[in-house]
């Protein structure tokens, strides 16, 4: 008769939130379900910003700016936390705040993801309208605790999808990554102490019990075709006591008390500039940082010159040659790719193996000892030596991370992300054409690491280098494994490399 | 003798240019010796290797890891001819101290097992003259017989990468070697290109030609001798 208010209502806001669209990957999603995101400047953003969107991702122009330090150490994500009874509009809240902050960055959070797994006796009460999904026990704080706080460190999370049809997780995940502000909402969310340590601020939406009581109502009966006394129902026996005696007393917790929710635009500007405040004190000059560093100090130990034979001088010379014709640019590129690739492989672990032949005879070999092997390019110049790399490996997995220079703060700004799955284990060749100051490099290393690959798995291979670049590479990341096949002296005001040879993406494009 | 080389694959190798190593480069076996240079081993290479002399791998990880081989043995011969100093601008506008490659070489191969080394030269040197050679066991006295040469004409000015993947016995390099000394090329000017030696076969043609440059990425005594079945699919 009855049917189940409060998980369809969670299902409602589930399936516009945090848990929706497919188990991608894709960078801060959760911001891409916004239904608006307005236009409004704010005094603090230097980039302006636009969002081309489609029916499943929003593809940001700007990118994120780096979030960590020059040597490497993570910047923690700012954090808010959200709370309010069923209905009081923290949604809305939470979109407007991210509309007042106006960068992309942001992810969203729900706690409504973390409904615990329900025992075949509690899903027959939730079948009934019996089980009460607004009481404490009800969620699973710790895997909530857990998550936030890995989301909060910017390593990538995978965010459980709850199915309230049959009241467990469904299989696939949903992963969530970048986020430098992180908006946690829901009913519970200052009520444990472990979770309100993680809160960098606490906002509670104070709406008025009648004014959510109305809102329910108007919601379910008209949008959800049911009855009155079925909502009242739930609304005495679940909803209105769980809000006196949990919800209720965290108000206390709270460092900002918004009253009439998403309509209140002076508390939500003064929450945006706040952020603002927080997020420019972490901030720092990353590449000007970079480009001076460690000058005059010997060349670290994990750096890997490619022996620099007759063939490889005399490629050399034709990539530097400025006169080079772009035929003749991209063939000799793609052999002193290749020969820095099967230098890579050379580096990675080996150990015995022994085989036997077809002469009958036992032959001592060796065989790759590594859980497995996969490449990262980091676009656009790292997309032109994915094929030597798929000329020396077989089925190897490939992602992709864009990483542009934006032109006025000439910080790198990550854009796009794509990395394969359980990657953890692997050895990673992460391949660009070449490293100037280092500062894209550090940006993808930051990547893999924050998708827990073990930094001296990471292989950095490029075909040129600056001396300035390795440091900063190497200083940031010690145990991360740097190949190449040249290291040259110095960088130009421009941050390129000199002698160098040229952009090397414009000349095997031919965007010159 | 046999007994003087060094084991298979360890040692270093360095270019010609660096002739201070020299000593550590080259194996002699006996008075009158061929240049043996092996390839710088290291694991990758051992695995390839390894793969290629397994008789379980299937043919597509045997092709696959045979052309990566051929690959390296390729550059690494290429890095033993001549060539001088290149100054060049970069587009930053600074000079660069380069090297370029003289003019006047080319590829020979040895029908069959040598022509699967012919598109990695292909690949390495775009408009490389490439010349044949056939040479096949006559199966009454079981001596090598020359069926069929194809060579560039003046390759007595050229020097010649001489391909081939197997050195067992040495007959059939032999008698290759005969064939270009009849087109006029001296010893001095082969470099013969090969993945798997053994010490006999060093023996037979170091004895004959004291000043041919062999490039291997293995000595053994034992090996792949179903290289060229096994590359074309024909076992």
């Amino acid at each position: 008769m009855n049917s189940s208010t409060n998980c369809s209502f969670n299902e409602r806001r589930l399936s516009s939130r945090s848990n929706s669209g497919d188990a991608d990957d894709n960078v801060a999603q959760a911001v891409a379900n916004m239904s608006v995101l307005s236009r409004r400047r704010n005094t603090s953003v230097s980039e302006p910003l636009s969002v081309i969107r489609t029916n499943k991702r929003a593809i940001y122009t700007a990118g994120r700016p780096p979030w960590y330090n020059e040597q490497g150490e993570l910047k923690e994500a700012f954090v808010i936390g959200l709370s309010g009874g069923s209905a009081s509009g923290k949604t809305t809240v939470a979109e407007k705040i991210i509309e007042a902050l106006d960068f992309p960055w942001v992810v969203l959070l729900s706690m409504d993801s973390f409904y615990k797994v329900l025992t075949p006796e509690q899903h027959e009460m939730a079948e009934k309208n019996e089980y009460n999904f607004d009481h404490v026990d009800a969620f699973d704080f710790e895997l909530c605790c857990e998550t936030l706080k890995k989301l909060k460190q910017g390593k990538s999370v995978e965010i459980p999808m709850y199915d309230f049809t049959t009241h467990a997780r469904k299989k696939e995940t949903k992963k969530l990554y970048g986020a430098n502000v992180v908006i946690f909402e829901g009913i519970m969310s200052f009520v444990k102490a472990e979770l309100r340590e993680l809160l960098d601020m606490k906002v509670f939406v104070d709406t008025d019990s009648d004014e959510r009581l109305a809102r329910r109502l108007r919601r379910d009966i008209t949008q959800r075709g049911r009855n009155l006394q079925g909502v009242l129902h739930q609304y005495n026996k679940f909803v209105k006591p769980a809000f006196e005696q949990f919800i209720e007393p965290t108000l206390q917790y709270a460092d900002i008390v918004v009253p009439r929710g998403g309509t209140n635009e002076v508390a939500i500007d003064l929450i945006a500039q706040h952020v603002y405040t927080q997020l420019e004190e972490r901030n720092l000059n990353l590449r000007s940082h970079l480009a001076h560093a460690q000058i005059g100090q010997p060349l670290p130990s994990t750096l890997h010159v490619l022996k620099s034979t007759p063939q490889v001088q005399g490629i050399h010379t034709i990539l530097r040659d400025c006169s080079t014709g772009r035929d003749d640019f991209v063939f000799y590129s793609k052999r002193l790719m290749r020969l820095l690739f099967e230098f890579a492989l050379s580096l990675l672990p080996h150990e015995p193996h022994t085989v036997e032949t077809p002469q009958n005879t036992i032959y001592d070999g060796r065989r790759f000892s590594g859980t497995g092997l996969c490449g990262v390019s980091i676009l656009r110049a790292g997309e032109t030596v994915e094929p030597a790399l798929f000329s020396v490996t077989k089925d190897i997995r490939l992602g992709k991370i864009l990483i542009q220079t934006n032109l006025e703060t000439s910080e790198p700004e990550l854009h796009y992300i794509r990395v394969p799955r359980k990657i953890s284990e692997d050895h990673v060749i992460l391949m660009d054409a070449t490293v100037a100051t280092g500062a894209a490099a550090m940006m993808a290393i930051r990547v893999l690491l924050d998708h827990d690959v073990k930094e001296e798995n990471i292989l950095l291979v490029s075909l040129l280098m600056a001396e300035t670049g390795v440091h900063s590479v190497a200083y940031a990341f010690p145990k991360v494994q740097i190949v190449t096949t040249a290291v040259d002296k110095h960088l130009n005001e421009d941050y390129h490399i000199i002698p160098g040879f040229g952009n090397f993406g414009d000349r095997y494009f031919g965007t010159e | 003798m046999p007994s003087t080389v060094k084991a298979s694959g360890g040692d270093k190798y360095n270019n010609v240019t660096m002739s201070q190593n020299d000593r550590d480069d080259e194996i002699f076996t006996g008075e009158s010796s061929s240049k043996v240079k092996l390839v710088t081993t290291n694991d990758q290479i051992r695995r390839l290797q390894t793969i290629i002399r397994d008789k379980n791998v299937s043919r597509s990880e045997f092709v696959f890891s045979a052309d990566r081989l051929i690959r390296l043995v390729i550059e690494e011969g290429l890095n033993l001819l001549p060539f001088s100093e290149h100054i060049v601008t970069t587009p930053s506008g600074h000079e660069y101290d380069g090297i370029k490659f003289n003019k006047g070489n080319c590829g020979v191969s040895i029908i069959r097992s040598g022509e699967a080394m012919e598109q990695a030269l292909r690949e390495s040197c775009r408009s490389i003259r490439i010349g044949k050679i056939l040479i096949q066991s006559d199966e009454e006295t079981d001596k090598a017989k020359v069926y069929y040469a194809k060579l560039p004409k003046d390759i007595s000015k050229r020097t010649v990468l001489l391909m081939y993947p197997i050195l067992s016995s040495g007959n059939t390099v032999l008698k290759a070697i005969e064939v270009l000394r009849e087109h006029g090329v001296i010893d001095e000017k082969i470099i013969l290109l090969t993945l798997f030696v053994t010490p006999e076969g060093i023996d037979t043609l170091s004895s004959a030609h004291s000043k041919i440059t062999v490039l291997s990425t293995e000595m053994n005594p034992v090996v792949p001798v179903h290289f060229g079945k096994k590359y074309f699919g024909t076992d």
